[in-house]
């Protein structure tokens, strides 16, 4: 890579970073502005005498200016001082620490299934003829109107009910029995992701195929299989890429509805639990997270996209 | 004795519904001999050669033989005749940067088809591959290899392409439109390489083209194409006596025409349009170097009589659209004047009453007759729009009664009126285009490419229709061309501009007869015409990749 | 006409030529009429009063006195299914509306004045983009309390960044073309070429973003609503129902979840079929 795309790069991982500063704002001053008194949560539902109102609003600095809490919190979190519960009176941190490994199994889990169907499927409706085409496109369409709460309640039908293969509630014990509780968790999560990509590869494909610059390599004689990986495959890839990091970031949030379907105690069902009882301080800091993972997703997909294509950096700007 | 190396008899082309577009393409191309395929658009030309390369959209079928170094195409199981063809015959396309893998190098191009289809060890390759690109006069070869088709211009592109259809040493060369999207002195250079290689290499040139006096001048024999047939073959150097049918003929006085006729002679009367000290200058981000001001406009001076023709050519990034631009208000200019019957117009109109004030002096025509009509407009509410913009009182009666005069004013049959864009030929929808310039009534026309994009048969009408439109309204005329033949048909004046400057200007005559600058001469020479020699000549480019736009 | 235009084949028939010959199409027009009737008059077409307890034995299978069986509480599932169609559907059509009509104005306005209007579009477009649009639902959720109208106004603003981007990109192209600059140079205002020109140009994109931003809302609400942070029971919302009915799964009586999951399949099947269709058509015809 050129020393002038390694900076072009450079300033689009930048403005990554402008947008996770700006999103964290947002998310804290949504917060900060909601309707309702603090002080009352962080009471833990007795009336507060006027003596611990004002402990709370100087322990929790609510007295400051806004901005000075904005930047107290941010600097906590860079810190590892994620807040406290209103609901729990613990530590943030200590709330999500043990639910996090089990969230990011799942979504592992989920992300190797819309791997290999979605990119897989794709790849053969692109290349088989017509009625793999054909029989992927109804797949497909089905599958894209199959969100996974859907997903989710005929799974512990046909599993819980009627097959009885797979259990369709917890987590279990150690990785191996983790996994195979997760299956169906990950599947329903999964199953529209994969009729998506399955889409997104399949087109990105068949345009590739019908570049222009295939048609030199056809003339010069190259094998089918050749052309395919060295001309449209390697050219696909950074739409597939592209489609892939967004997809993935939006995955973790939807992964709230699997745990919850299946009762996995995750970082997702922290979140929809949290949102439930208002407990801003756990909703701040995961839609934070996820924000996060967002950005850091986005910024790794932009790295590979450029080491593929130098000339993306240039010509595929925000928009 | 001669042997045929292609030989294309009856081929036929029908589409997956079911319509024949090739009906009966017969040709034959012996060994080391250039035959041009020459015909207008939808002749069905890149149709039968994409059938000859193997590269009809699926569904296609074909009828007819082709036969390669003897052998039949249609015989052959597909492992051989990929084989065949990656062999025995070699292609380049119109457009290089379309048709070079935009994501890996220039090296990995070269060396892909010596490596995977004839096996050489790498290293070998790699010192063939250099060989190529040296021998189609690429300097320093070393370091093309390493880069990408993003980063060298159109012209280098298709020397690669060139050199890569080398590679197998083929006895036959397929070159579709090769130099169409180049500029004149590129496209000189491109054939000066072509006619090297067939000197040196006993190569065959299957040579497709739109430009009949460019197939003249380089090919041995022409095939002339149209509605899907061959209907005849000359040979070039005596194709003006012999041609017998009357499309040819057409095509040959469009293409070559006498050119003591064609001069006009320059008149002056009031000026209605002055230009002065014109500048425009754009940031561009130059790779390694920062950001840096390209001059696309510099110290640009010219006037326009009023009702004359002045032309302003040059080639792509010369900066001669955006001079244009700036006299219709479409771009700033950074310094200088444009002073339209004594006004000052150099700032652009901001205001839409103001803008119409000035729709009802200049008006434009553009190049691309696909993009410059709004495709869900019938050409009758594309005029009324037009029309009802200046007369904003008019009665319905009255705007119909305009339209139908503006149709007839371009020619074109009432009967098209409702019809969209989508209907209409490229030649059809310029006639639309301009018709709506004539809208307004305006005093000076600027025409930015307006017959670049069209057929040559169809450039000669809509030209004969701007100069009849001229004499009848008084309108003047301001062309803009890359084209020296279609501003010498119809302009009194010329302009020749080269990297933002006016390097030369004055009567047509003068400067098209009597050249003072180098480049004009240069663009002079590089028109092909019967008996041209392409020359090879690195001229001082200052724009290496592409124009401004 | 280039080797494309021509494998494309001729221009299309007519709309109506085009939807006889294509069952599907005629199918899932069906179905979404059905559904928008059905969310019109609902409560009217039910056999049986929605919240009516008891109204049958608990959790009995289908049956011709309650077609859809009834629930733990002995409500009758048809009627429940056919009240939760409103609901169920003005939700997506409030958040397609308001994303679609901001969204156009902002990308309009950003392409049309570029500069700093266009930067400051951009960046706030890609902190929007961002957060994923469930994420932005619970946090609204937590803000402003539980119920459908925060997550709605939520989905609104977090589906903005996709149409900004896509009509914001299809207007720069429409705006570089050569007829909106001899359209200028008439003198014809910015705004008739804002309303008579570009935005034609743009509505066969708008429109099919809108009916797949249908689709998407419609499962991201009912998500919301199945996690228990939308409508509250005992509302016969769809997501609401099928939360509801996921404890009877495992006894046998799937009928209180799936009945209210396949009307919601159905539906968003439905409208990405018609969606398609009218693209391509509306594609075909401006070509």
């Amino acid at each position: 890579m050129s020393a002038y795309a390694i900076r072009q790069l450079a300033a689009k991982l930048g403005g990554l970073l402008l947008t996770l500063l700006l999103a964290s704002i947002a998310i804290f001053f949504a917060v900060a502005l909601t309707p309702g008194d603090p002080v009352t949560a962080l009471a833990g539902g007795v009336r507060p005498t006027p003596e611990l109102i004002e402990a709370i609003r100087a322990e929790h600095h609510l007295d400051d200016p806004v901005w000075m809490q904005y930047l107290r919190w941010v600097g906590g979190v860079l810190q590892g001082d994620l807040g406290t519960s209103f609901v729990y009176k613990t530590p943030v941190a200590e709330l999500i620490a043990p639910r996090i490994g089990i969230s990011l199994l799942l979504v592992a889990y989920a992300v190797v299934l819309i791997t290999v169907f979605g990119i897989g499927s794709g790849i053969l409706a692109a290349v088989r003829g017509p009625r793999t085409d054909r029989a992927v496109l109804i797949g497909t369409s089905i599958g894209v109107a199959m969100p996974t709460f859907v997903v989710a309640i005929v799974l512990i039908w046909v599993f819980g009910r009627v097959l009885g293969w797979f259990p369709v509630y917890g987590t279990g014990e150690g990785l191996l029995d983790n996994l195979y509780h997760l299956t169906l968790p990950a599947i329903s999560l999964a199953v529209l992701y994969i009729a998506y990509m399955s889409r997104i590869t399949r087109g990105a494909i068949v345009a590739q195929q019908h570049a222009e610059h295939v048609d030199t390599a056809r003339v010069r004689g190259l094998s089918p299989s050749r052309i395919f990986r060295r001309h449209v495959l390697l050219n696909a890839s950074p739409q597939i890429l592209a489609v892939s990091g967004a997809t993935i970031a939006g995955l973790i949030a939807v992964s709230a509805v699997a745990e919850q379907a299946f009762g996995v105690g995750g970082i997702g069902s922290l979140l929809v639990e949290a949102a439930a009882r208002k407990d801003l301080p756990v909703v701040q800091v995961l839609s934070l997270l996820l924000v996060t993972v967002f950005v850091v997703l986005n910024a790794v997909v932009d790295v590979a996209i450029a080491i593929i294509d130098p000339d993306s950096v240039k010509s595929r700007r925000s928009a | 004795m001669t042997t045929t190396v292609l030989e294309i008899d009856g081929l036929s082309v029908a589409t997956p519904d079911g319509r024949t577009l090739v009906h009966d393409c017969t040709l034959a191309v012996n060994a080391g001999e250039s035959l041009g395929l020459v015909g207008e658009s939808g002749s069905g030309k890149t149709l039968s050669t994409r059938a000859v390369a193997g590269l009809l959209p699926a569904g296609f079928t074909t009828g007819g033989t082709v036969r390669l170094d003897g052998r039949d195409l249609a015989s052959l199981p597909g492992a051989e005749l990929r084989e065949l063809r990656a062999t025995r015959m070699g292609m380049a396309f119109q457009t290089p940067r379309a048709h070079l893998n935009p994501l890996r190098t220039i090296g990995d191009f070269m060396i892909e088809g010596l490596v995977a289809v004839a096996g050489e060890a790498p290293v070998a390759a790699y010192r063939r591959a250099v060989d190529l690109l040296a021998e189609v006069g690429i300097r320093d070869p070393d370091r093309r290899m390493r880069q990408r088709p993003g980063e060298l211009s159109g012209g280098l592109l298709q020397r690669v392409m060139i050199a890569a259809t080398l590679a197998m040493d083929p006895p036959l060369l397929l070159a579709d439109e090769i130099t169409t999207a180049l500029d004149v002195t590129t496209q000189e250079e491109v054939m000066a390489v072509i006619a090297d290689l067939r000197r040196h290499r006993d190569l065959a040139l299957l040579f497709i083209t739109h430009d009949l006096a460019l197939a003249g001048a380089v090919c041995d024999r022409v095939a002339v194409m149209q509605d899907g047939r061959t209907i005849e073959t000359l040979a070039a150097a005596t194709m003006r006596e012999d041609a017998r049918e009357p499309y040819t003929r057409r095509l040959l006085s469009a293409s070559l025409p006498d050119e003591a006729a064609g001069v006009r002679q320059a008149r002056r009367s009031d000026t209605v349009l002055e230009v002065a000290g014109l500048r425009k200058a754009y940031q561009v981000r130059a790779a390694g170097r920062g950001r840096e001001e390209l001059l696309a406009v510099d110290d640009v001076s010219f006037a326009l009589a009023a009702g004359g023709a002045h032309g302003i050519v040059g080639e792509s990034g010369s900066g001669k659209s955006t001079t244009a631009r700036i006299i219709c208000g479409l771009e700033t200019a950074d310094g200088g004047t444009v002073t339209v019957k004594e006004e000052d117009w150099t700032a652009p109109a901001r205001s839409a009453p103001a803008r119409r004030a000035r729709a009802r002096v200049v008006q434009m025509v553009f190049q691309d007759p696909y993009q410059s009509l709004d495709p869900r407009q019938t050409v009758r509410s594309c005029l009324a729009e037009a029309v009802a913009v200046h007369r904003r009182i008019a009665s319905r009666d009255e705007i119909a009664a305009r339209v139908d005069a503006l149709l007839d004013a371009v020619r074109l049959a009432p009967a098209l009126a409702d019809s969209r864009p989508r209907a209409l030929s490229g030649g059809q929808r310029q006639r639309v285009a301009i018709a709506r310039a004539l809208a307004a009534d305006p005093e000076i026309l600027v025409l930015d490419e307006a017959v670049s994009a069209l057929d040559v048969t169809t450039q000669v009408e809509i030209l004969t229709l701007l100069d009849g439109i001229r004499r009848e309204t008084g309108v003047a005329l301001l062309m803009i061309s890359h084209d020296l033949t279609t501003v010498r048909r119809l302009c009194d004046h010329v302009a020749v501009m080269q990297a933002g400057r006016i390097v030369e200007q004055g009567p047509i005559a003068d400067v098209l007869d009597d050249p003072r600058s180098d480049y004009t001469r240069t663009l002079l020479d590089s028109i092909p015409r019967p008996g041209w020699t392409p020359q090879r000549r690195l001229p001082a480019r200052i724009v290496t990749s592409g124009g401004t736009r | 006409m280039s080797i494309g235009q021509l494998a494309r084949g001729r221009t299309p028939a007519p709309a109506r030529r085009a939807a006889a010959h294509d069952p599907l199409l005629v199918a899932a027009a069906l179905v979404l009429v059905a559904i928008i009737v059905i969310a019109l008059l609902g409560p009217l077409l039910a056999p049986y009063d929605p919240d009516q307890l008891y109204a049958g034995a608990v959790s009995a299978p289908p049956s011709l006195a309650h077609p859809f069986g009834t629930d733990d509480l002995g409500r009758d599932v048809l009627s429940r299914v056919l009240a939760g169609a409103r609901p169920s559907v003005a939700g997506p059509v409030l958040v397609v509306a308001v994303s679609t009509v901001l969204g156009v104005a902002v990308a309009v306005a950003s392409a049309w004045f570029g500069g700093a209007v266009d930067g400051i579009a951009s960046r706030l477009v890609d902190v929007i983009f961002a957060i994923p649009g469930l994420v932005l639902a619970v946090l609204a959720v937590a803000m402003f309390g539980k119920g459908l109208l925060a997550p709605v106004v939520a989905l609104s603003i977090a589906y903005m960044p996709i149409v900004v981007r896509l009509v914001r990109a299809g207007a720069r192209a429409e705006l570089g073309r050569p007829y909106i600059a001899a359209l200028r140079i008439q003198g014809v205002g910015s705004l008739a070429i804002c309303f008579r020109h570009l935005l034609p140009a743009l509505l066969p994109a708008i429109l099919a973003q809108a009916t797949v931003g249908f689709g998407y809302a419609m499962l991201d609400i009912a998500a919301i609503s199945f996690l228990g942070l939308g409508a509250q029971p005992p509302a016969s919302d769809w997501g609401v129902m099928i939360a509801g009915g996921q404890p009877a799964l495992l006894t046998g009586a799937p009928e209180q979840s799936m009945f209210p999951a396949a009307l919601i399949v159905l539906t968003v099947l439905a409208v990405n079929i018609v969606g398609a269709r009218t693209t391509t058509w509306a594609e075909a015809k401006d070509r």
